[in-house]
C-alpha cells in the first residue's frame, strides 16, 4: 500500500507538470481557438537558461529563475507577434497548428545550436534529502512543483474570471471582430495570451527540471504529454486540463511501475482513445457551453493554380526526362542516397497529400503506417525469409487493416480532435515499436535486413533502388492523378471544402474518408518497407512522431493539394542536412524556420508558386462566360 | 454635422465594394441607410467603426478626422457599432456581455459606472435583469439583438450604428425594435440604422440613403424617399438599371409579386408597386 502510495504522489509530480503544460494550452486556445504546440520548448527554454545563468555563470537561483522567466516571457511576445498573431489572419486552424509545429522545431534547434545535444541536470531547490510524510518519501522540490501549480492556478483563475482584462481575453476567443467593436485591440491581447502562456510554461520548466534531465528536444515530450492531457481533460477549461494532466500522471507512472516502462505510453494514449471515443470533448465540460451550430469555419480559403493539360504534359516530361538523366550526373554516394529516400518518402506524402490536401483531414500519423509496413516486411524477411514483394505486400495488408481500426475514431471526429488522434496513433505505433522488442528489435532496432529485390533481380545499389523508386512513383502519379481528376477526387475537395454541403449533395462522406484514409496508409505502409530495405536496418526513431511531423512539413513546403508539390519538399528537407553537412546542428533551426517562413508567405507552396508563375505565363486565358447572370425568373 | 463620410471608397482584398460615397449625420437624428442585400450598408458601418479600412476619402466626426484611428478610440469618441447578426458573446452572461461593452470606459470608479449604466439598462430591458447570470447563446433572435444593442450602449455613445438589426426577427419584435431606436433619439442620441426593411426604416427616421452597388442613387429627408416611386423598383433589387432594361425589371418585379401572394395588393409589407 505504501508503495503504492509512493508511486502515486510521483505521480501527482509528474502530472503536475503536464497540467501547467496543459494550462498554457488551455490559455492560449480559449483566447486564439489555437493550439500552440511551442509551449513544451518554453519549458525547457526556461529550465536550460536558468540552469545556465546559475550553474555556470554563478548567478544566485533567485536572480537566474527571474531573469530566464523574464526572457522566455520576452521570446513568447516575440513568437507571438512574429509569426503567431500574423498567421492567425492568414492560415486555417489546422495549418495553424502545424506552423507552432515548425515554431516548436525552430526553438528546438535554438537550443541545439546554444546548449547542443547533451542532457543537463538542473540541481533542486532545497538539497537532495527527500522528506518523510506519513512515512512516504517525497523530494522536497515536490513540495515546489505543487506549490508553483496551484499559485499559477489560482492566479490564472482570478485573471479570466474576475477581472476585466480577463473578460476581454476570452471575447477575443469568442467573436473577434466583436471584441474589437467593443475597442479590445484584439491582436494585442492574443499576442499576450501567448507571452503568458510562455511565462507559466518557463515557471513550470525551472520547477520542475530538477526532477528530470533534460536536453533541447526534450520540450517535444513535454508537448505532447500536455496536448494529450488537456484532451483527456477539456481544452477550453482550465479543472480539465489539470485533471487531465493529473490523470495522465499517475496512470503513467503506476503503469510504469506495475506494468512496464516500454508500454506505459501505450497505456496512456489507450487512456486518450479511449477518452476521445466516449467522450470527444473531454472528461470536463466548460463552464460556458459553446453552441454547437457554430461551425468552425476557416479563417482564409485556398486557392490551388492549376495547370492546364497541355502545360502540364509538357512539365511533366521535362521533370520525368531530368530524373531519368539524374544518376548521371550525380556521383553515387551521400547525395544519391538523399535522392532515394526523398523518392520514398514521396510515396507516403502522395497519400498524406489525398488525406490532407484533396480531403482536408490532418493526419500526424502517417508515419506510423510506414512503422507497420516497415516492421512487417522486415521482421518476415529476416524471421522468415520471405521474398520482400510479399512482405511488402503483407505490410500493406496489415496497414489497410490499421487505417479501418483508427478510422472508427476519427471518422467522428474534425479539427484539433482529428490532429490529436491520429498523433496518438502515431505514438501508439511508437511505443508498440519500443515495447515489442521481440518482433521489433526495441528501442535499438531491427538489423539485418535484405535488399530489396524481385525474384532474381536485386536493387542492393542506391542506383538501382533509384530506378525502382522513380519506377514506382511514374506508376503512383499515373494513378493517383487519374483518380484525383474522378468524380471521387471531386468528392473529396468537396468533403475539404465544406463537410456539410458534401454530404447535402449526396457525397458518402464517411465512404469517401475512409478510402482516402486507406489509400493513404497503403502508400505509407510501401515507403515504410522500402525504406527498410534501403537501410538494411529500422529503428523505432526512423518511423516516428518526428517523422510524422517531418512529412506534413515536407508536405506544406512542397504545396498541398496538388500531389507532385510534395516533392519538392521532400527533396529540400532530405537533401539540405547531406549538402550542409558540417551546419549539421543548424538543421533542426533551419527546417524549423523554413516551415513557419513558408506557412506565413508562401502558403501555397513551393510548387504551388512555381505552378502559379508556370501558369501566369503558359496557361491560355480562360474564356469568361457572358452570359447575364439571372436567366430566367 | 456630427458625422460626415466625405468621398469613402472602401472594400475587400484591393476590390472596392463603396464608392465614393458621401453621407452625414446630424445631432439627434435618425439617419437610415436603404438597399438591398450587398450593396454595401455594412461595408460603410464598418468603414466608420474602423473594423475596414476605407482606401480612400475622409471620415470626420465632430470635426475632427477619424479615419485613421484605431476602432478603440473611436469607441472613446463615442461611436458604438451593433454589428450585423448580434455577435454577442455566446459563451459568456448577460453581465459579462454589458460588462466587455464598457471595456474602453478606463477610469478609476470605473465599476461603479458600469454598475450604474447596467442598473439603468436592466431597468430599461427588465429580460436583462432577470438573466442576467445567464449564458446568451441560447436566447432567442430579439433577446440577443436587444441585449447587442445594449451591449452598444454600455460605452455611452453619442453616436449608435445599428447594421441590420431586424434580420432574422419577427414582426412583431421588428417593431419593438424599431421602437427602441426611436426611445434612443429622445434620449439625444444619433442613429444610423442600416435596414433592408425601407419603408420600416424611413418611417422611423429623419433622413435617408439609398445605397445600390456600392452607391448613393437617392437622398433626402424620409418621409420623401418613402412617396418616392423609385423606391419600390429599387428596393426589390431587381431595378438595378446599368443591368436590366425598363422593361424587363417591371416583368421580373410582376413575376415576383405573383411568387410571392395575391397580386391584388402589394406583397412586400410597406411596398407600394407602381
Amino acid at each position: 500500500m505504501t508503495e503504492f502510495i509512493q508511486i502515486t504522489v510521483g505521480g501527482v509530480l509528474v502530472g503536475a507538470i503536464y497540467a501547467l503544460i496543459a494550462l498554457g494550452f488551455s490559455l492560449v486556445y480559449r483566447v486564439t481557438n489555437v493550439i500552440n504546440l511551442t509551449q513544451g520548448a518554453f519549458c525547457i527554454l526556461g529550465a536550460l537558461s536558468t540552469y545556465m545563468l546559475e550553474v555556470e555563470f554563478g548567478w544566485g537561483l533567485p536572480a537566474a529563475a527571474g531573469a530566464s522567466i523574464v526572457a522566455i516571457t520576452l521570446i513568447g511576445m516575440l513568437v507571438g507577434a512574429g509569426a503567431f498573431v500574423p498567421g492567425l489572419s492568414r492560415l486555417s486552424n489546422a495549418n495553424m497548428l502545424m506552423m507552432t509545429a515548425g515554431m516548436l522545431t525552430l526553438l528546438e534547434g535554438l537550443m541545439l545550436v546554444v546548449w547542443g545535444s547533451q542532457p543537463y541536470a538542473p540541481p533542486p531547490f532545497m538539497g537532495m534529502e527527500p522528506v518523510h510524510v506519513f512515512g512516504v518519501l517525497v523530494p522536497t522540490q515536490g513540495f515546489w512543483i505543487i506549490g508553483t501549480t496551484c499559485a499559477i492556478i489560482t492566479v490564472l483563475w482570478y485573471l479570466l474570471a474576475r477581472t476585466t482584462f480577463g473578460k476581454a481575453l476570452r471575447a477575443c476567443a469568442e467573436n473577434p471582430a466583436a471584441a474589437t467593436l467593443m475597442g479590445i485591440n484584439v491582436s494585442r491581447m492574443q499576442v499576450f495570451s501567448i507571452a503568458l502562456a510562455a511565462m507559466i510554461g518557463a515557471i513550470a520548466g525551472v520547477v520542475t527540471a530538477p526532477t528530470t534531465s533534460i536536453q533541447f528536444d526534450t520540450g517535444r515530450l513535454f508537448t505532447i504529454s500536455g496536448f494529450i492531457a488537456v484532451a483527456i481533460g477539456g481544452i477550453s477549461s482550465f479543472p480539465g486540463a489539470i485533471a487531465g494532466g493529473l490523470l495522465l500522471g499517475i496512470v503513467t507512472q503506476l503503469a510504469t511501475a506495475y506494468v512496464s516502462s516500454l508500454f506505459s505510453g501505450a497505456i496512456a494514449l489507450g487512456l486518450l482513445l479511449v477518452v476521445l471515443i466516449w467522450r470527444p470533448n473531454g472528461l470536463i465540460r466548460a463552464g460556458t457551453q459553446r453552441r454547437q451550430d457554430v461551425r468552425d469555419e476557416p479563417r482564409v480559403w485556398k486557392h490551388v493554380t492549376r495547370l492546364q493539360p497541355r502545360v502540364r504534359t509538357v512539365m511533366a516530361m521535362i521533370g520525368l526526362a531530368l530524373a531519368i538523366a539524374l544518376p548521371l550526373f550525380v556521383p553515387e554516394g551521400g547525395i544519391m542516397s538523399s535522392l532515394v529516400i526523398a523518392g520514398i518518402l514521396f510515396i507516403a506524402l502522395m497519400g498524406l497529400d489525398v488525406v490532407m490536401g484533396y480531403a482536408g483531414q490532418v493526419n500526424l500519423g502517417q508515419a506510423g503506417f510506414m512503422a507497420i509496413g516497415g516492421y512487417t516486411a522486415g521482421y518476415l524477411a529476416t524471421q522468415y525469409d520471405v521474398a520482400p514483394v510479399w512482405g511488402t505486400l503483407a505490410g500493406m495488408a496489415l496497414s489497410l487493416v490499421a487505417a479501418l481500426a483508427l478510422s472508427l475514431i476519427t471518422l467522428r471526429l474534425r479539427g484539433l480532435y482529428l490532429a490529436l488522434a491520429t498523433l496518438a496513433f502515431g505514438l501508439l505505433m511508437d511505443s508498440c515499436a519500443v515495447g515489442l522488442a521481440d518482433i521489433t528489435g526495441g528501442p535499438s532496432g531491427l538489423v539485418g535486413i535484405p535488399s530489396f529485390a524481385i525474384g532474381p533481380f536485386d536493387f542492393g545499389s542506391p542506383v538501382a533502388m533509384y530506378y525502382l523508386v522513380l519506377g514506382l512513383l511514374v506508376a503512383l502519379m499515373l494513378l493517383l492523378g487519374g483518380l484525383i481528376r474522378s468524380s471521387f477526387g471531386r468528392a473529396l475537395q468537396a468533403i475539404r471544402t465544406d463537410q456539410m454541403a458534401a454530404a447535402a449533395l449526396g457525397i458518402n462522406v464517411v465512404r469517401c474518408k475512409l478510402i482516402a484514409l486507406s489509400i493513404s496508409a497503403i502508400l505509407a505502409s510501401l515507403a515504410g518497407s522500402l525504406y527498410a530495405f534501403f537501410f538494411h536496418f529500422l529503428s523505432p526513431d526512423m518511423v516516428g512522431t518526428s517523422r510524422s511531423l517531418e512529412l506534413v512539413a515536407m508536405l506544406v513546403i512542397g504545396g498541398e493539394g496538388t500531389l507532385v508539390g510534395a516533392l519538392f519538399g521532400a527533396v529540400l528537407l532530405t537533401l539540405l542536412p547531406t549538402v550542409f553537412q558540417p551546419l549539421a546542428q543548424w538543421k533542426t533551426f533551419a527546417s524549423g524556420g523554413l516551415l513557419v517562413l513558408s506557412f506565413l508567405y508562401m502558403p501555397e507552396g513551393i510548387f504551388g508558386s512555381f505552378a502559379r508563375w508556370v501558369a501566369a505565363r503558359f496557361n491560355k486565358p480562360a474564356k469568361i462566360s457572358t452570359s447575364p447572370v439571372v436567366s430566367h425568373v | 454635422m456630427m458625422l460626415e463620410c466625405r468621398g469613402i471608397t472602401a472594400g475587400y482584398n484591393g476590390s472596392p465594394v463603396l464608392e465614393k460615397i458621401d453621407i452625414s449625420i446630424g445631432e439627434g437624428e435618425i439617419v437610415t441607410l436603404v438597399g438591398a442585400n450587398g450593396a454595401g450598408k455594412s461595408t460603410l458601418v464598418n468603414a466608420i467603426s474602423g473594423l475596414l479600412r476605407p482606401m480612400s476619402g475622409e471620415i470626420h466626426f465632430d470635426g475632427k478626422r477619424i479615419d485613421q484611428l484605431s476602432p478603440a478610440d473611436r469607441v472613446r469618441m463615442g461611436i458604438a457599432h451593433v454589428p450585423e447578426g448580434r455577435q454577442v458573446f455566446a459563451g459568456m452572461t448577460v453581465a459579462e456581455n454589458l460588462s466587455l461593452g464598457a471595456y474602453t470606459q478606463s477610469s478609476r470608479s470605473v465599476s461603479d459606472l458600469r454598475s450604474g449604466r447596467m442598473r439603468e439598462l436592466c431597468d430599461q430591458y427588465p429580460f436583462l435583469r432577470e438573466r442576467i447570470n445567464d449564458v446568451v447563446g441560447n436566447f432567442s433572435g430579439g433577446q440577443q439583438q436587444m441585449l447587442a444593442i445594449a451591449r452598444g450602449l454600455m460605452s455611452n455613445p453619442r453616436l449608435i450604428m445599428l447594421d441590420e438589426p431586424s434580420l432574422g426577427l419577427s414582426p412583431l419584435m421588428v417593431q419593438e425594435v424599431l421602437n427602441l431606436v426611436t426611445q434612443l433619439r429622445e434620449r439625444g442620441l444619433s442613429v444610423l440604422l442600416s435596414e433592408q426593411n425601407a419603408r420600416a426604416a424611413l418611417a422611423i427616421a429623419d433622413r435617408g440613403y439609398v445605397i445600390e452597388n456600392g452607391r448613393v442613387t437617392l437622398s433626402g429627408k424620409a418621409s420623401d424617399l418613402l412617396d418616392s416611386p423609385e423606391i419600390a423598383e429599387r428596393y426589390l433589387g431587381v431595378g438595378a438599371a446599368t443591368r436590366f432594361s425598363q422593361e424587363e425589371s417591371k416583368r421580373m418585379a410582376a413575376s415576383l409579386r405573383d411568387c410571392i401572394g395575391p397580386a391584388t395588393d402589394s406583397p412586400v409589407p410597406g411596398v407600394r408597386m407602381s
